[in-house]
């Protein structure tokens, strides 16, 4: 190997945080169900950003993905996991919000893109939103602006590590059970009605 | 009986799955990269039965899948796999080629009553394709189907079978085989004829609303399906099986030549699908008729 | 072109781009007139320039020719308070859309626009945001809050080195110890050992 490779790999071990965290213990059942979820995973690809230009190269044959067992599924109903692209406008976030509410569990966000982190390029927006894990439960981060799609590849594969060892406590777990502190970070920002409303008077236009 | 059944419904199961896995990989490799491994459907259809339920649309729309599964276990019982008449017939000595015609059209009518129940615009658009498109199917294979009928002179699979034992359906009646293939490839769900599901048009179409458990059994009964509808035309028209290696060979010699046709095409819309079947092998099969 | 040089005064800006500046009163008839008349026939864009300072906003409406190549720029001023404009709808069909824009990004009306609600901004309540009067940062620092850990913000290059060198004095630390730590060796192996060392420590000095 030549001593550019070998060099890069130690800087780069040096600035990378750990990644393996602690397994917690699963009954038998736990652990078949959590490889067979690790296994085969169905994914709605939301393109909410500019992220969503970095999706369609990991889905096709370039850098093909379908031999990890993760394919591309229509309605969220079908999906485990909900990929979040890039920056979230308050519209978006009603709707991104309803998305996930539709998934069954078990059920994963993979937040692709600095602006999920920490408002990324969009920091001094009006409009865009900072944190998504205020919102909803999120699983994994994949930083970058854009993230390569290698970087998404290996986001799924720790994802895939974490679900057979049950090492993170997952995102739809911690909805469930602190769903107060989600809806309230909801409705602050969003309003009581965080759906779009399509029966009333809508805004001033008249649907009926 | 009941364990020859529970074998048929096994292998069904078995077959149909890993003919799926097949045809990803087979795809892929046309695409230039490789595909998943092949008990890939295998891992699916089990990840799905493991999920929550999160929908709540009412008893129909439990019912739908269930017709639909049904529909399809009934199919494959109906078709006796060997052609030899001792092990693994089924039912057929309770049914003939007509019974088996009917179960096939179970699956997509239980789909429409499942989509009725919740009412997405989206699923409605995919079963009046589906059922439009079927309109179209049905002609030419019927009349292919009737024509070995009249050339057998009985509605007995069993029989038609026994009488390929010299020459196969498919050199003795060659455009009745073509009418029928080509038909066959949309039963299969294989483009050209594939508009049911597409997924960026109708998002999935029927299967709109499938969550869990219901896109699990939709699954499922798609593979039994697709095995017994492999299994008819090697019975119609290849002379049967003699032996599991003979089923394995000729389903799979059928398969790839199905899967193969898949690839190449795009995608029709369903008015030109039923255009097309309504003429081309339509014409085909009745002309093949004349040489019954 | 020369039609319109005639009555009003342009300027040219660029090759392609031309300029006319006409008072309020004027501007609905200088707009039919040239519309009809010259052969920028065709609205392409209506922009917004927020002159605070001078306490007006600057209209521009873009019109262009049939081949598309020429532009050219009708400047109206509008006063800041919420004033409004009568439409262009009846003239040029997509300009319903750039009204409503403006509307929701300005606050300014368009008598004769039926679509001015919602756009981009749902179920904003707020000050139009591209108004020079709303603060974007006060704005996102009282709705939003950030993660820490960005307060010392180092250079990646920086750390990097800073790393590099305490792993080198922590080497250092161990050999060291290790040295001081070895037992003594027998007296015959002295003098071949004694030879060796010094070998060694020129070739760990070079690198």
């Amino acid at each position: 190997m030549q001593k550019g490779f070998v060099a890069y790999n130690n800087e780069q071990k040096s600035l990378e945080a750990e990644t393996e965290g602690i397994k917690n213990s699963q009954t038998l059942i736990q652990k078949a169900m959590n490889w067979f979820s690790a296994r085969s995973m169905f994914v709605v690809a939301y393109g909410t950003g500019c992220g969503a230009i970095e999706m369609p190269p990991v889905f096709t044959s370039r850098y093909d993905i379908e031999r990890l067992g993760v394919v591309g599924v229509a309605t969220p109903r079908q999906a485990d996991i909900m990929i979040v692209s890039g920056y979230c406008s308050l519209k978006t976030l009603r709707r991104v919000i309803r998305t996930y509410e539709q998934m069954s569990e078990p059920k994963y966000v993979i937040a692709l893109g600095s602006c999920t982190i920490n408002g990324g390029m969009y920091w001094d927006s009006y409009n865009t939103i900072k944190k998504l894990e205020e919102y909803i439960g999120v699983d994994m981060y994949v930083a970058g602006c854009m993230p390569r799609p290698e970087a998404l590849i290996e986001g799924f594969v720790k994802l895939q590590e974490s679900i057979r060892n049950n090492t993170i406590q997952p995102g739809y777990i911690k909805y469930r059970e602190d769903y107060a502190y989600y809806q309230a970070n909801q409705e602050k920002l969003l309003g009581k009605e965080i759906q779009p409303v399509y029966e009333e008077d809508y805004a001033g236009m008249n649907l009926s | 009986m009941f364990v020859d059944l529970l074998i048929m419904l096994v292998m069904a199961y078995g077959f149909g799955f890993l003919y799926y896995g097949l045809y990803r990989n087979i795809s892929a490799r046309v695409h230039g990269r490789f595909g998943p491994s092949l008990a890939q459907s295998f891992y699916d259809s089990i990840k799905l039965f493991t999920k929550n339920t999160s929908t709540d649309f009412g008893w129909m729309f439990f019912a739908g899948p269930i017709i639909m599964a049904s529909g399809a276990i009934m199919t494959v019982l109906f078709i006796p796999y060997f052609n030899h008449g001792e092990r693994l017939i089924g039912l057929s000595p309770y049914g003939n080629l007509i019974v088996v015609l009917y179960f096939m059209v179970l699956g997509p009518l239980g789909n429409a009553l499942g989509v009725g129940s919740h009412g997405n615009p989206f699923g409605a658009m995919g079963i009046t394709r589906g059922l439009t498109r079927l309109l179209g199917l049905e002609m030419p294979f019927y009349i292919a189907v009737v024509g070995l009928m009249i050339a057998n002179e009985s509605a007995d699979i069993s029989t038609i079978m026994a009488n390929q034992a010299e020459t196969y359906n498919i050199i003795a009646h060659p455009l009745l085989f073509i009418a029928a293939f080509i038909s066959f490839l949309g039963f299969l769900g294989k483009s050209p004829f594939d508009v049911v599901g597409a997924p960026q048009e109708v998002y999935s179409g029927p299967a709109v609303e499938f969550g869990g458990k219901f896109l699990a059994l939709a699954l499922s009964q798609s593979a039994i399906f697709s095995f017994a509808k492999l299994l008819l035309m090697v019975n119609l028209f290849l002379g049967g099986a003699d032996s599991l290696w003979d089923l394995i060979l000729k389903t799979f010699v059928l398969f790839v030549a199905s899967v193969f046709v898949g690839n190449v095409y795009g995608r029709f819309t369903t008015a030109q699908s039923v255009d097309f079947l309504l003429k081309v092998p339509t014409v085909i099969a009745i002309v093949g008729l004349l040489f019954v | 072109m020369k039609n319109l040089q005639k009555t009003y005064e342009v300027t040219q800006k660029a090759e392609r781009l031309f300029e006319v500046t006409i008072p309020q009163t004027q501007f609905w008839e200088a707009m039919i007139h040239i519309s009809t008349q010259t052969e920028f026939n065709t609205l392409s864009q209506i922009a917004c320039t927020d002159w605070i300072e001078e306490e007006h906003f600057l209209l521009i409406y873009i019109l262009t020719n049939d081949a598309r190549d020429k532009n050219l720029m009708l400047k109206v001023t509008l006063g800041r308070e919420y004033e409004s404009m009568p439409s262009a709808i009846t003239l040029f069909p997509q300009a319903e859309v750039m009204e409503r824009d403006l509307h929701e990004m300005y606050g300014i009306g368009f008598e004769g626009n039926d679509t001015l609600y919602d756009f981009v901004l749902e179920q904003w309540n707020d000050l139009p945001p591209l108004r020079r009067e709303f603060d974007t940062l006060a704005f996102v620092h009282e709705h939003f809050a950030f993660k820490g850990g960005r307060e010392d913000n180092k250079d990646v290059k920086v750390e990097q080195k800073r790393r590099r060198e305490e792993a080198k004095k922590q080497k250092a630390l161990e050999a060291e110890k290790e040295e001081a730590e070895k037992p003594k060796e027998p007296e015959t192996d002295t003098e071949e050992t004694q030879d060796k060392k010094p070998d060694t420590k020129e070739a760990e000095d070079g690198q």
